[in-house]
């Protein structure tokens, strides 16, 4: 990296100085590189089944990330997601028990899902509170109301719905698991939206400079409240995988999810300061991160190498990237 | 959107006047908490409760008065719920080998005061920000602490001194309540009287003009994120005096009650802005809120929503207070 800084500081960037300036690029080398170890290393990791696995664990917080970052690139964060998983998951699994029906359930969810994206928006967006105050409270909220109502106990899927189930363990074509499939199809669709349509344009404008933004004619308000909706539908899909996965309504589910997910996204390169970041990246952050805790096991290491692992690269690559960012300024 | 408003308003006026105001509401809120709850239950005001609940605040303010400093800095500090922990466990460890509370304590003040010195040269040297650094630290200590120890520390020599560190009593006032005394005022104090209180509240209301008149201002922020760490250290060996045993588990979600204690207590999470004394209003709301819940009978899983709402509430009060007063 330091050979391609000093290219671009000296003479007109060469081919290679620029691709290297591209975040994704950097992270794709990062990729290849923690594959290419573990596969030395660690016996069974190169292997199409492990691939796919990997990807099944991942398609979690990447759908719950999309939001994490169209969130960040708006200038805002959302820390509720984790305990959102927990509280989506009792319509979903009640209403499933009740009518034996996949589709209630999920509308059930997604209901729930919509009105804590509504409340988090509309705190933020137009009553003006921080959104880490605001989705700090709703965390401790839904955490706690879920304890309420559950009384600390796991609520069992009785109706067992194939379709369901298909979510947890089936595969498409007997290779890509679906909560994968799901997870790509909905970062397709939203990496074209950020990229191409002009509502993800004016995700950027607003994150970037608000006064800027507002005096361009955008709805500044509007923007950042869609936003937090977005992030909580998006969450309510990881939600409702987690609970195909565990078959069950679980008091506990998603704890600390949020770190996990904020950490993949700004690995990614997604900024806290908004307007910066794509979602390429955040995928990028996403299986860089599963994948190492995927080798790590593989190597035999304990579970908790993975966190202090994880820890370290975060706050490495972070301040990495500022680094650069830095050099680019000065330079 | 709530940049927007800042920005709007004149900032020196409502750091100036407002605060006072902040206070007030708060100080309404917990005479109106507590006059409900001891209409409701009489045994609320009974010397063994209010001293419960003294001795449930001192740990929380003990690291509020740090994070209040560091949170006045701009920055944010999320590892010191995991860091509780750890430093439990080694306080413990130290004290089991060493038979001495003085070395107990010093090894956990050094770890506690390493993860802070870590902390501040990541954000301030490495200029990572503040709330990822400390996500980082957070998982690096969770997943540490595990490393180190699978199983909670037991008491070994069962000194008194230590004993006495959690449940002992001079007079009828818990230690606890007397450590946190002491190091509220000494905070207090040098946040309100000293040319380094004055320092830390320009860093966060405006970082580069204390730059450029000549201050180092990653010096500053360096040293809140060391007092918060030494702060997390004094509080660890408390809890696990408390606990008699140095507990890996100790601490989950704490970083969540002390930031939601400063945020309650007026303190602005851009920086620049908030005291103390709100802080001290802050914790005394929260827990007075938790004993309510207990002596009242009620369900205890609403511990974790009433806080939810009631900093959601507050936040927004202050904001429409803001805006009249603009107006």
């Amino acid at each position: 990296m330091s050979l391609a800084s000093t290219a671009s500081v000296k003479a007109p960037p060469s081919v290679l100085a620029r691709l290297f300036a591209r975040q994704e690029l950097a992270l794709i080398v990062c990729l290849i590189l923690v594959i290419v170890f573990f596969s030395v290393t660690a016996e069974n990791f190169f292997s199409v089944r492990n691939m796919t696995n990997v990807l099944g664990q991942a398609s979690l917080a990447l759908t719950a990330g999309i939001g994490c970052a169209i969130v960040f690139i708006s200038g805002e964060v959302d820390i509720s997601i984790g305990s959102l998983l927990a509280t989506i998951a009792l319509p979903l699994i009640i209403i499933m028990n009740d009518t034996n029906s996949l589709l209630l359930g999920v509308s059930g969810a997604l209901l729930f899902g919509l009105i804590i994206g509504v409340v988090n928006g509309y705190l933020t967006a137009y009553a003006g509170i921080n959104s880490l105050i605001v989705t700090l409270g709703t965390m401790f909220i839904m955490r706690g109301g879920v304890y309420l109502y559950t009384g600390q106990r796991a609520i069992p899927d009785d109706a067992s719905l194939d379709s369901f189930i298909a979510l947890s363990d089936g595969r498409l074509f007997n290779i890509i698991p679906y909560s994968a499939v799901i997870a790509i199809v909905l970062l397709l669709g939203f990496a074209y939206m950020m990229r191409h349509r002009p509502f993800g344009r004016q995700i950027y404008a607003v994150g970037g400079n608000p006064e800027v933004a507002r005096l361009a004619g955008y709805d500044v308000r509007r923007v950042k409240f869609i936003c937090f909706i977005i992030s909580s539908l998006l969450a309510t899909v990881a939600g409702i995988i987690l609970a195909a996965r565990v078959g069950s309504a679980q008091h506990t589910a998603g704890l600390n999810f949020e770190f996990q997910v904020v950490a993949a996204t700004v690995l990614g390169g997604v900024s806290l300061a908004g307007g910066i970041g794509s979602l390429t990246g955040m995928a990028l952050g996403v299986l860089i991160l599963q994948f190492l805790s995927n080798g790590l096991r593989g190597l035999g290491l304990p579970t908790e190498w993975q966190l202090v692992i994880t820890g370290m690269i975060i706050i490495a690559a972070v301040a990495f990237d500022e680094a650069k960012r830095r050099r680019a300024i000065g330079g | 959107m709530s940049e927007l408003t800042h920005a709007s308003a004149p900032r020196r006026f409502i750091g100036g006047q407002l605060l006072g105001s902040s206070q007030l509401v708060l100080g309404v809120i917990l005479a109106v908490l507590c006059i409900a709850i001891s209409i409701a239950a009489p045994q609320f005001y009974s010397e063994a409760n209010i001293i419960a609940i003294l001795r449930q605040c001192a740990l929380v303010l003990i690291v509020a008065s740090g994070m209040t400093m560091l949170i006045i800095t701009a920055e944010v500090d999320l590892s010191v719920g995991a860091s509780l922990a750890f430093v439990g466990c080694i306080g413990m460890a130290v004290l089991n080998s060493t038979h001495s509370l003085a070395l107990g304590m010093l090894a956990a003040l050094a770890f506690a005061g390493g993860v802070g010195l870590f902390n501040g040269l990541v954000v301030t040297r490495l200029r990572v920000n503040s709330l990822i650094a400390t996500i980082g630290t957070m998982m690096m200590l969770q997943g540490g602490v595990y490393l180190f120890t699978r199983e909670a520390v037991q008491n070994h020599n069962q000194l008194t001194s230590f004993t006495d560190l959690g449940a002992g009593y001079v007079g009828a006032v818990p230690v606890p309540v007397i450590l946190a005394a002491l190091i509220f005022t000494v905070a207090y104090v040098t946040l309100r009287f000293t040319t380094l209180g004055r320092y830390l509240y320009a860093v966060g209301a405006n970082e580069k003009a204390v730059r450029l008149s000549g201050v180092r201002s990653e010096r500053l922020k360096l040293f809140a994120f060391i007092l918060t760490g030494l702060c997390v250290g004094v509080a660890g060996m408390i809890l696990s005096s408390l606990m008699n045993a140095g507990q890996p588990t100790a601490g989950r979600g704490f970083e969540l009650t002390v930031i939601a204690a400063v945020i309650l207590g007026g303190t602005s999470l851009l920086g620049g802005r908030g005291s103390l004394f709100g802080t001290l209003l802050g914790v005394l709301v929260l827990k007075v809120i938790d004993n309510g819940i207990i002596i009242l009978g009620w369900n205890q899983d609403l511990q974790m929503v009433v806080p939810g709402v009631v900093i959601i509430l507050a936040t927004y009060l202050d904001i429409i207070r803001n805006r009249a007063n603009v107006r």
